[in-house]
């Protein structure tokens, strides 16, 4: 089987309309940021997410109804790889004020319940955490476990033998499950997956990613520069950026619109890392073949010298990236919920990748030797 | 076929050495097969037996018989430790990033936290949320503003702010590795197969908890409270009796004589003559028999010359020694009020194999950590070996002095949360709480001593800042869908590959399943882990794998279409397609170099596979599928190209 074998089309002669179509994506990305902003996953966000897996098929609007009234404002449910999955989150990382002496209500009772009557002091309480005192050592330790079996999150303050505290943790996670596991009494579940990422981590990760890719960049055009001439860095690079951008920009347009949760979380970020790689494949290709054809025709012009590289390559352009493709789109549809995102992000990646390499890389290479007058060998 | 010796070599010893890396992977997914058969054939055995058995019960009955198929087969730990290893997102478990919790540590050690003192520190907290300043420079600051001085509340009255606030900072560090120390050590008889916990930054810990399935049992032990004690190691010759009490049991002799002669003194003399016995009989006794007669000291050596009855366990022995110790039988020939207890670190021998030390100590602890108000590791100026100096408060003194005098030349062992760190020999009656503990082989080991000694006094709060769990079935599910999609996406481009190129394209099909082979092998040989998104670049690598290839016989063409040779072509191919497959694998190289920086935990797995498979698949391309063409070349068939 061949396809493009002899190829001619004048693709560079036409840059100034795949101009236009940069352009547009490019606004429909833009305006899907600045419209909807970027959904960031709990990753980089924070806050609280927990998903549960039941035995028997629960409706998310059922839930819905259970978990907004315990007092954590905006929770968001879904489904979770099925109808038996639920997907509990929120913002939150911490009980908040208002319903934190609910919670330890809650407690409180769950010692009356234990032993009736039995004096206890709090003699400490901060924002995750209730310590209590009891009168001594045994009835300390046996609440410590009675509560634990309740679904409380207890220790004991100190191992020492003649220790009377007991710390009862305050979780967001461990209230939602208290109370689900209260109402669904007749379809228990067990937890899937339980995350719960504090603001700064967030704060971090999302500069950390920032530097990771722009480290990517930097780290391309100083080889590229090396190997090829630093302008034709520069275009790859700008091809990059382009890819980049017009990636993030469908994201954020998108967000809600398909079925998949288009949450930009960490392995979406190296989703966009992998498609960093990728891209500069294509383009890599193709400049190595305009490198070699410009060894061997000196006199032609560098248009023509660069369309047919571009129309040779063709044909291994679209092999390869329909091989990619194929395996990214098995990934899409058989990968599971967690890496849905990820072969989106690679799947579009790919296609505007490919894309790039050769109306974007190239073209600016082109504009530049017109505009300066120059003449690129090697 | 001369001129491909070398190279057919090199390739047939990297699939021998993938394949080889593979095998325990492969051992250790059929043993898990095996055992989880027998385990659900016992189960329905046991609840046909038993129907009303409560789930604690049967789940009991089924870890004993889970045991005793690991105790038989040895090679079934030792091929799970060299299998290609499982992210926690693939076999489920829990990670948690915990931080030193600052502030109520300066609480705690605090001379008179007042209320000012209180309401600075609330203030120091809720600035160091927003900032990247640590709570002890915030307080400093603060005080500094409100004029106070920082001595009211720490140190002593003639040093100067910088002074004070430099030695707490140091404290908030120590808490740091007292907390990993802690941990560590719970984790560690928790059972938690290969637990990860390491240092992030100056005040975070990562722990790594891989199949942990309760995640609220396992969030218990990631607390920084510990129980230190002082415990009295039982005498050489007491401790001897029982060890051939447990010898005996274990062998399946009676013991009514060696039970019913319980008095010390008649202990003693027979102890001393069946020792000297003992070491005799050793030596005629063949190893294999000297297994089935004395079960228990074929594991747990002795040193006759030391003086102690202390028992010496190979690494590999020491879950077994546990086991035979927790058996009910051997439980009833132990005295109630004596347990047995490892060391908490091995030792290394001078030919290489290290040994835990099991000792036998009372259950009772002579006096807990509580009283420690110091520990500090020094040189010691008239030797120069390393000792620790311990400090006790006046409770604690005047306890510590009865005990040490009731108990000169005795050992005192110093456990923390159920493990011996150290057990010295009580030299003299220790009178006004100073203590020095001495014969420390290094500097890490007084070191160590000293975050104990510290750790039974000191709590090291620690707060969850983050924490993940993957249940099991989802990590199961993961694995299921991982699988299918790179079955399916081999297959798929393997038949594209094949469809395109006819003959060519079959061999470059062979050469990805060498590629996916090699990825795995290299994962294994690197004990590297396999995460999801680490399937996901294996995936990728398949579609991404073929491009050398797709690049070498696109120029195959090219060069066919001038008139060239097949093998002419072939070579011409090769060469020119060489500088495009270099540069742009290079560069993707790179990228995955950074994600691996960046990443964490899965991340850095996709990073890792995807630089992998570039490796991988590079070879296959330039090594075997040329050397496959030249040969099929060389002997004259017909190669294709589509």
């Amino acid at each position: 089987m061949r396809i493009f074998e002899n190829l001619n089309f004048d693709f560079l002669g036409k840059r100034k309309t795949f101009y236009m179509v940069s352009a547009l994506l490019f606004l429909i990305g833009v305006l899907g940021i600045i419209v909807r902003g970027f959904h960031f996953g709990i990753d980089f966000q924070g806050g609280t997410e927990i998903v549960l897996q039941f035995e028997k098929p629960v409706s998310v609007a059922e839930m819905r109804g259970y978990v907004e009234n315990i007092g954590l404002g905006n929770v968001e449910l879904k489904t979770f790889g099925g109808e038996t999955g639920i997907l509990v989150r929120t913002e939150l990382q911490q009980v908040p004020k208002a319903i934190y002496p609910q919670v330890l209500d809650n407690i409180e009772k769950e010692i009356n319940k234990t032993y009736p009557g039995l004096p206890y002091q709090i003699v400490d309480s901060s924002a995750t955490s209730v310590t209590f005192s009891f009168p001594n050592p045994d009835t300390t330790n046996a609440l410590v476990d009675k509560l634990f079996e309740s679904g409380f999150q207890t220790g004991k303050i100190s191992e020492e033998p003649d220790n009377r505290q007991m710390v009862a943790r305050v979780g967001i996670a461990d209230w939602i499950k208290i109370n689900l596991r209260d109402k669904m009494q007749d379809n228990p579940f067990q937890v899937l997956r339980e995350e719960q990422v504090g603001p700064k981590i967030g704060k971090e990760l999302k500069q950390d990613a920032v530097v990771a890719v722009l480290m990517s960049l930097l780290v391309i055009l100083i080889y590229l520069g090396f190997r090829f001439k630093f302008i034709f860095a520069v275009g790859a690079v700008v091809a990059l950026f382009h890819d980049v951008l017009i990636t993030i920009g469908l994201y954020a347009a998108l967000y809600d619109i398909l079925p998949i949760n288009l949450e930009i979380d960490l392995t979406v970020v190296a989703a966009f890392l992998t498609l960093v790689g990728y891209s500069i494949n294509d383009t890599v290709i193709v400049f190595d073949r305009v490198r070699e054809n410009l060894k061997i025709h000196k006199t032609k012009p560098l248009l023509e010298i660069m369309n047919m590289s571009i129309n040779k390559t063709m044909s291994r352009t679209i092999l390869t990236g329909g091989t990619t493709l194929i395996t990214v789109f098995i990934l899409l549809m058989l990968g599971g919920d967690v890496l849905r995102a990820f072969a989106f992000t690679l799947f579009f990646g790919i296609i505007i990748g490919t894309y790039s390499s050769i109306f974007v890389a190239s073209a600016l290479v082109l504009e530049y030797a017109q505009r300066s007058k120059k003449k690129f060998t090697f | 076929m001369k001129e491909f010796r070398f190279r057919l070599i090199l390739i047939l010893g990297a699939i021998a050495l993938s394949l080889y890396l593979l095998w325990p992977t492969f051992q250790d997914y059929r043993n898990s097969k095996h055992t989880s058969e027998i385990l659900s054939e016992k189960e329905k055995q046991i609840k046909e037996a038993n129907p009303k058995i409560s789930k604690d019960n049967l789940k009991d009955l089924l870890n004993i018989v889970e045991d005793s198929i690991k105790l038989a087969d040895p090679s079934i730990l030792e091929n799970r430790q060299q299998r290609v290893k499982l992210g926690l997102d693939l076999q489920g478990g829990m990670r948690v990033v915990l931080e030193v919790n600052t502030a109520k540590l300066l609480e705690k050690i605090a001379k008179n936290p007042d209320d000012t003192f209180k309401k600075v520190l609330n203030d120091a907290t809720a600035e160091s949320n927003l900032s990247d300043e640590s709570v002890v420079d915030i307080f400093g600051r603060i005080m500094n503003q409100r004029d106070i001085r920082i001595s009211r509340y720490f140190g002593r009255i003639t040093q100067d702010d910088d002074e004070i606030l430099d030695k707490l900072k140091q404290d908030a560090e120590d808490a740091v590795a007292r907390a990993m120390e802690i941990i560590r050590n719970r984790v560690d008889q928790y059972g938690v197969s290969e637990p990860s916990i390491q240092r992030q930054g100056t005040r975070r810990i990562i722990v790594e908890l891989p199949g942990v399935a309760k995640e609220e049992e396992a969030k218990q032990l990631l607390q920084g409270t510990a129980l230190l004690e002082f415990r009295l190691v039982k005498e050489p010759e007491f401790a001897y009796s029982v060890m051939e009490r447990i010898d005996n049991v274990l062998a399946g002799k009676t013991l009514e004589d060696t039970t019913a002669s319980d008095t010390t003194t008649a202990e003693t003399a027979s102890a001393d003559t069946t020792l000297a016995e003992n070491d005799t009989t050793q030596q005629q006794l063949s190893e294999e028999e000297f297994k089935k007669q004395h079960p228990f000291f074929a594991v747990v050596g002795l040193n006759t010359e030391s003086g102690s009855a202390d028992g010496y366990v190979l690494d590999k022995n020491k879950e077994n020694v546990q086991r035979m110790l927790n058996r009910p039988d051997v439980q009833n020939a132990i005295p109630n009020n004596i347990e047995f207890l490892f060391s908490a670190k091995s030792f290394t021998t001078q030919d290489g194999q290290s040994f835990f030390t099991l000792y036998m100590v009372n259950k009772e602890p002579e006096l807990t950590g509580g009283v420690i108000t110091d520990a500090i590791a020094t040189i010691d100026q008239m030797s120069s070996n390393w000792i620790v100096s311990m400090e006790m408060n006046g409770e604690g003194a005047t306890q510590w002095a009865r005990i040490t005098g009731a108990n000169v030349d005795k050992r005192i062992a110093i456990i923390l949360d159920g493990v011996v760190f150290s057990a010295p020999v009580v030299r003299n009656k220790i009178t006004g709480g100073r203590s020095q503990i001495e014969g420390m082989a290094g500097a890490s080991e007084a070191k160590l001593l000293e975050i104990v000694l510290k750790a039974g006094a000191l709590p090291a709060p620690v707060d969850i800042i983050e924490e993940r769990t993957v249940g099991p079935s989802l990590g199961q599910d993961s694995i299921n869908s991982g699988f299918m999609s790179a079955l399916l996406g081999y297959i798929f481009v393997g038949a594209f590959m094949i469809f395109w190129y006819r003959k060519s394209g079959s061999i470059a099909a062979l050469s990805l399943t060498f590629s996916v082979l090699f990825i795995l092998g290299i994962l294994a040989g690197f004990k590297a882990t396999l995460t999801l998104p680490g399937i996901a670049g294996i995936i990728l690598t398949i579609g991404m794998a073929v491009d050398a290839n797709v690049l070498i016989f696109e120029r195959i063409r090219e060069e066919l279409a001038t008139g060239k040779t097949m093998k002419a072509a072939i070579d011409s191919g090769f060469a020119k397609a060489y500088s495009a497959i270099i540069d742009s694998n290079i560069t993707t190289f790179f990228t995955g170099l950074i994600l691996y920086q960046f990443g964490t935990g899965p991340i850095q797995g996709f990073a890792l596979t995807l630089m992998i498979g570039i490796v991988a698949s590079l070879f296959s391309a330039l090594v075997i599928v040329r050397v496959m063409a030249n040969m099929l070349v060389a002997k004259g068939v017909k190669l294709t190209i589509g």
